[in-house]
């Protein structure tokens, strides 16, 4: 103590000019705050930042974006009130002469009124005034908006540049996925989360999205009042922006909201206890809020029309047939999101899904409506082309009072019909069609499988594929509805939604609050219809409809490969990998006695790709049982999708490619060191690590993730479809997957995985007497029982890490040090096994099993 | 939301508050506090000694450890006594919190004033009772004692995770981070506020600025 105290004396007294030696001992060196992105206040505005300025391709794009967009809104109105109000339309129409001294044109200034007779005029009318008042204020707004976005993405953009490391000219070529990437890896030295050592994707997209999974997740129970039993229209949906805008205001952000701030839940929702006195208030704010909008309805109103008016006219003016195009609509939109989805994610899918999509829609074709439109078109063309031919012999034709404008509505009028009438070389098959649309939206409602050609479904498939011409009316009307709906409908339901908000509503450490469902957990809301049977804990309120919980955890873990899953899940997807590889692969397993690695989805999909035909012909028909169907439906998406992607050797090449990249990715984080030995290895494990480089690889990648995820929709579709057939075909579905699974992976250390969930029937190809504690070593030793399937893997992974990536770790060590890329050739690797023998001998009774399907059904049944 | 909190709770007799306050505040910032530093020539800095001092509690038996600064002692002293003088006003049923706050500033661009990002906030809830004869005060007074006792440990274990802590701030940022103007001692930049009943969190003036900005970022 007294050390102490005399030393603190020294300094005190000598502390300008005291010999430098001696203060040594307590010298200290400040970090210093080498960036000031550590620690950010509000982290959800942060990352959805980022990840706007990244969808909207760097800095300056978004400037000039804004800045045009400002530009246009002032033309637009500046516009409109020039041409009602300045134009001396009766010198244009040359009803009235102009006296012009040198010469005899009419020019187009002479068509303008002077100055102060236009202002007087737009002075006098109280409409324009009203309009332009309203215009003006919005503008002002938008600058603000402005002005006050650019300081704020300006931010964003040093974050861009001096942390990750980014400039903005190559910011458009970079996937989100890159970006992502680079952003857990800062996190490790600049914490800008201060919860968590290390941020995982999973945050990132919780943070980013927390408001839309809600909206999702509302959707998804038909929870907001957006479907409605109409007396003419039948069962109609109507959500259009305007009413999205009203619930996130009453939900999420508006004054008085659920939420207290962007990351929680006010508390006093989050008690049960005083729920009718909240959903008391709610309704009472709905109904505000539902009087307000009526109030500004005109206001609304008006600016609707503006804008329509302004931003399709062009678009009609350029193709006309645009208006019978079709676009996704806001509720499919909704509807067909996953949980967890960025809106880029989304569009992709959707936009990959839309030419089949509008070529289901085309079946539907009216025969009345066709031959009506046949014959309009056979005299307006008759007509036409009289006109056309006379215009060509003297063009003189032209300058009689109407024959341009004739030609002009006769043209539209045939392009009207034309869109009518069916094209004759074309034979359409609903039931393939929904199924490649499925395979690229993933959601649909059971029963329209095998009605796809009912007019009922496509009437339900036109709510999510609305024409473009009925989403811009119903943007118009939403003005006059959306007060109506929030008044009568969204009222009555407030007390659902605040109990809706306090059951799935859960506070992740450092993340905040979030929905539940968001979570992906197949434990809380699974659904026993959609394979998580046995694993799913969640009543029929908490379960997700439509397989939600399923899929989307399936598309997370593909499009985040690097996303570590929490233990079960990790197990629900690798199970599920592993019965769609075996049902791929399964088929022709007569000529390939050994089934390929797991790991490798590239097989798989280069399966499908080269020979979807083979596979569907031989299983097209059967339907039988699962396997079969499974496989149909896998071939007939495959065939989709081979028609949709170019099947090319270099495709292939760059498949494999991204395969190792991929398979690699998944398991860096657990891979042992030991491993990367080999040249690949070494190189995917520093790019799982780092992700700096290789742009084209990433971008491969994510379109094999597509592919990937597509083919894992419709498989589970095909099971779910499976299934839900009655209870008898359900029961043979079970015991049928229990022997599957067992065969591959010993009892024990299933039930090890999950104890309480399952007891299935012993195998007939794994007898008991395989003891437990020896099964854990043997699967990680002994390589070649491991290295067959993925689903040892995942049975081992509870084991530990080094264990759950066995399989690969063979796989390159069986390659006797190849390159991984080409080890993983099927059969490339397992051909030269020294250990070949013994490998032989596992999987052979799986394939003979399966191919034995009917016997073995029997035995069970 | 990107800041720790942690949440404690004390049911004590009205005359207790200040003390039990004192004694959790000066505990908090005992650990949250550091010497003054003395930056070099070569960005270097040496640290100040700070000394500390055992108080005992006249109403509770408790004894607690605090920085011997007297100034220090006076700011929080201020801010306790406010909020024990609103308690006994607001004649409601006397439920408050006390809340430190620690923070950092981040400079900003010129539109924007200077951001206080907070890293950390103690809320301390306070329930305060009525007791009717001296013999339930006696008690009171020895189990207020444990809690306390209680809720330091409580304290110095939060405070011993390892979790964010600002960087050290070079000289130019040293006020970005820490309370430099204290002459003895020198504790992270924080700032303590209370609040009667626990009515609904947020107040007006943050609310508008919260609307602002949602309006702003739509």
């Amino acid at each position: 103590m007294a050390h102490f105290e005399t030393e603190y004396q020294r300094l005190e007294a000598s502390y300008s000019d005291s010999p430098p030696g001696e203060e040594n001992l307590l010298m200290h060196v400040p970090e210093g705050a080498k960036s000031h992105w550590h620690h950010i206040e509000n982290l959800d505005l942060f990352f959805q930042r980022v990840y706007k300025l990244h969808q909207k391709n760097g800095f300056t794009c978004m400037l000039l974006g804004e800045i045009f967009e400002l530009i246009q809104l002032l033309f637009v109105v500046g516009f409109t009130v020039f041409l009602a109000n300045c134009v001396d339309y009766d010198i244009l129409f040359a009803n009235k002469f102009v006296n012009h001294t040198d010469s005899s044109k009419v020019t187009l200034p002479d068509a303008f009124l002077p100055v102060n007779v236009c202002s007087a005029r737009i002075l006098d009318n109280v409409f324009v005034m009203f309009v332009v008042i309203i215009s003006g204020v919005f503008w002002l707004h938008r600058l603000v908006k402005f002005i006050y976005n650019i300081c704020c993405y300006w931010e964003i953009r040093s974050f861009y540049i001096n942390a990750l490391k980014m400039t903005m000219s190559e910011l458009p070529y970079a996937t989100w996925q890159e970006v992502q990437a680079r952003i857990v890896e800062i996190q490790k030295e600049h914490q800008i989360c201060i919860h968590k050592k290390e941020l995982t994707e999973l945050d990132i997209y919780h943070r980013i999205l927390r408001f839309k999974n809600y909206m999702v997740a509302m959707v998804n129970k038909s929870l907001l009042p957006v479907r409605f039993r109409l007396p003419v229209l039948g069962e109609s949906v109507f959500y259009t922006r305007g009413l999205k805008y009203n619930f996130e205001l009453i939900f999420f952000w508006g004054p008085g909201s659920l939420f207290e701030n962007e990351w929680s839940l006010k508390p006093e929702y989050k008690r049960g206890g005083n729920r009718l006195e909240l959903a008391d208030r709610l309704a009472s704010r709905i109904l505000w809020i539902g009087i307000a909008n009526l109030l500004l309805c005109p206001v609304i109103l008006v600016w609707q029309i503006l804008y329509a008016f302004f931003s399709y006219t062009e678009v009609i003016k350029r193709e006309p047939g645009s208006l019978g195009a079709r676009c996704w609509s806001l509720y499919g939109r909704c509807y067909l999101r996953h949980f967890n989805e960025l809106d880029h994610e989304l569009m992709s899918r959707l936009s990959k899904g839309y030419k089949a999509s509008s070529k289901y829609m085309n079946c539907f074709l009216s025969p009345l409506l066709t031959v009506v439109a046949k014959n309009v078109a056979f005299f307006a063309g008759s007509v036409l082309a009289v006109l056309i031919a006379l215009t060509i012999y003297d063009e003189d034709v032209l300058a009689v009072e109407h024959v341009l404008s004739s030609i002009t509505l006769l043209g539209v009028c045939i392009t009207v019909c034309r869109s009518f009438i069916p094209d004759k070389h074309v034979v359409f098959c609903p039931e393939q069609l929904l199924r490649v649309i499925l395979a690229h939206i993933h959601y649909m409602p059971d029963h329209w499988q095998g009605n796809a050609h009912k007019y009922e479904t496509r009437d339900q498939f036109s709510q999510l594929f609305q024409y473009k011409a009925v989403f811009i009316l119903e943007e118009l009307l939403s003005p006059v509805v959306t007060p109506i709906i929030l008044i009568f409908c969204l009222r009555r339901k407030s007390l659902e939604i605040i109990d809706f908000f306090r059951n799935f509503t859960v506070e992740v450490v450092g993340v905040g609050d979030t929905c539940s469902f968001a979570q992906m957990d197949i434990r809380q809301h699974g659904h026993p219809a959609w394979m998580s049977a046995g694993k799913t804990e969640a009543s029929i309120y908490q379960q997700a409809e439509d397989g939600k919980t399923e899929l989307s955890l399936m598309h997370f873990a593909i499009t985040n490969p690097q996303w570590q899953p929490p233990q079960e899940t990790t197990h629900f997807i690798s199970q599920l990998k592993e019965r769609i590889h075996r049902e791929a692969t399964g088929v022709p397993s007569d000529t390939h006695p050994l089934s390929l690695s797991e790991s490798e989805p590239r097989s798989l999909i280069a399966n499908l790709l080269t020979g979807p035909s083979a596979l569907g012909s031989v299983h097209f028909g059967k339907d039988n049982f699962l396997t079969n169907h499974a496989a149909a439906g896998i071939s007939d998406g495959a065939s989709a999708l081979c028609s949709l992607s170019p099947v090319s050797g270099s495709l292939h090449l760059r498949g494999s490619l991204s395969a190792a990249h991929r398979s690699a990715g998944c398991y860096t984080s657990t891979m042992s060191k030991g491993m990367a030995g080999s040249g690949t290895d070494a190189r995917t494990v520093s790019s799982g690590s780092s992700a700096w480089e290789g742009q084209l690889t990433s971008l491969v990648l994510s379109e094999y993730a597509s592919t990937e995820m597509s083919i894992h929709a419709l498989y589970m579709h095909e099971l779910h479809k499976q299934q839900s057939r009655g209870e008898m075909s359900r029961h043979t579905w079970h015991r049928q997957e229990s022997d599957e699974s067992s065969d591959s992976i010993p009892d024990e250390v299933r039930s090890h995985t999950t104890p309480h969930s399952r007891n299935f029937p012993h195998s007939h190809t794994f007898p008991t007497t395989v003891s437990s504690p020896s099964t854990i070593p043997t699967s990680a030793s002994a390589s070649a029982t491991s290295s067959t399937t993925m689903g040892q893997e995942a049975a081992s992974s509870q084991g530990g890490s080094h264990r759950r990536f066995s399989g690969p770790t063979t796989d390159s060590f069986g390659a006797g040090g190849r390159v991984v890329r080409s080890a993983r050739v099927p059969m490339g690797g397992w051909a030269e096994d020294v250990q070949g023998a013994t490998r032989h001998h596992e999987p052979l009774p799986e394939e003979s099993s399966e191919d034995e399907m009917p016997p073995h059904i029997h035995k069970v049944t | 939301m990107n800041c720790r909190s942690v949440v404690l709770e004390v049911t004590v007799e009205a005359r207790q508050v200040e003390e039990a306050m004192l004694s959790l505040l000066h505990t908090i910032l005992l650990h949250r506090s550091s010497g003054k530093f003395h930056y070099k020539k070569e960005g270097t800095y040496s640290i100040g000694t700070v000394g500390t001092v055992d108080i005992d509690c006249d109403f509770i038996d408790f004894t607690f450890v605090r920085i011997s600064s007297e100034e220090l002692d006076r700011v929080i002293r201020k801010a306790v006594s406010e909020f024990k003088d609103a308690l006994s006003n607001s004649g409601s049923d006397g439920v408050g919190q006390i809340s430190l706050e620690f923070y950092q500033k981040k400079k900003s661009r010129w539109p924007f004033s200077d951001e206080c990002i907070p890293w950390e906030v103690w809320s301390i809830k306070v329930n305060v009772v009525n007791l009717a004869n001296e013999q339930e005060r006696q008690i009171c007074r020895e189990k207020v004692g444990e809690k306390l006792g209680d809720k330091v440990i409580n304290i110095v274990e939060v405070i011993n995770r390892h979790e964010y802590l600002p960087k050290m701030p070079t000289q130019s940022e040293v006020d970005n981070v820490f309370d430099t103007s204290l002459k003895d001692v020198q504790p992270y930049l924080h700032k303590i506020t209370y609040q009667i009943t626990d009515s609904l969190g947020t107040s007006v003036s943050t609310t508008m600025r919260r609307l602002l900005k949602d309006t702003l970022a739509l």
